[in-house]
């Protein structure tokens, strides 16, 4: 059966860490009934959909959010939604809103969780890939991993804060 | 959190008996192998042989307890780990700093 692409699917997150693995096989077997995937896309996919959702339960307001799904070709394109309030970085990081537009920023959230961004326009960035300074060091390891992951697992993971409906979006992109 | 711990040959080992090495247990594993190392252990084997995954709670709990071992001359070797985890070290380059086996008897060999 042809499909009209692109597919969109819209799916509410699980309140429950423990429902998180079931969640994310069911809308990764959503995902096969249209696309063809390899064992490595597919397993990019979960780390994304894990990550995506334990953010949600650790920061969202009522620990729920919103997953659209958009299936396309060559692309997948996962977006998270959730109510709250925007990132907030640490006191040493510029803020939201940036003022310096198309600029690579250092930012942390905490000593342990630093990224490297680049400003997209004020109330939007995208995570670049992380380096690891200084070698690779257990002292310098990160204990905060969840957007350092979907940063790593995807080809494009981009934050964007709208103040008007006080919304937190999540965009990330697998070529697929 | 269920776990099960063995003691050979001077190294514990730590089963961890959930299917989910995630948010809602990262804390208390930490503090579990935490109060290990307090007592004395400083040979540990992890085993993962029944989990399905781990998220970055779970890791971020790992490398914390990596960090307290190794200034007290400890070692940690992980066992057990399906494809999807080992997939995660790697991505992660965590399996350039944690010691994977694919069996107790490799681990130990490490001691």
């Amino acid at each position: 059966m042809e499909n009209s692409f692109p597919i969109i699917v819209e799916l509410e997150t699980p309140r429950n860490a423990d429902d998180i693995f079931t969640f994310t096989k069911s809308v990764l077997e959503k995902i096969l009934k249209y696309k063809d995937l390899d064992l490595a896309q597919q397993r990019r996919i979960k780390l994304i959909l894990i990550e995506l959702v334990t953010n949600s339960i650790k920061h969202s307001y009522d620990g729920t959010s919103q997953i659209k799904l958009v299936i396309d070709h060559p692309s997948l394109t996962i977006q998270k939604f959730e109510k709250g309030l925007q990132i907030e970085f640490s006191s040493s990081s510029q803020q939201i809103p940036f003022e310096d537009i198309d600029k690579t920023l250092k930012i942390s959230f905490s000593e342990q969780n630093k990224h490297h961004i680049q400003t997209l326009d004020k109330y939007k960035f995208r995570f670049l890939n992380p380096y690891i300074e200084k070698g690779l060091n257990i002292e310098h390891m990160p204990e905060h991993f969840g957007f350092y992951i979907i940063t790593l697992a995807s080809d494009s993971f981009i934050y964007q804060y709208d103040p008007d409906v006080k919304e937190n979006r999540y965009i990330v992109n697998i070529n697929t | 959190m269920k776990t099960r711990k063995q003691k050979i040959d001077g190294v514990l080992a730590i089963v961890i008996e959930e299917r989910e090495a995630n948010l809602s247990r990262s804390e208390q594993f930490k503090e579990l192998v935490q109060q290990e190392i307090n007592a004395g252990e400083r040979k540990l084997i992890i085993s993962f042989i029944n989990v399905d995954y781990v998220d970055s709670s779970f890791l971020g709990a790992l490398v914390a307890i990596l960090k307290s071992l190794l200034p007290l001359d400890g070692k940690l070797v992980l066992i057990g780990m399906n494809d999807d985890i080992v997939n995660l070290f790697q991505l992660t380059r965590l399996d350039k700093i944690f010691s994977l086996k694919d069996s107790l008897e490799n681990a130990l060999k490490e001691f």
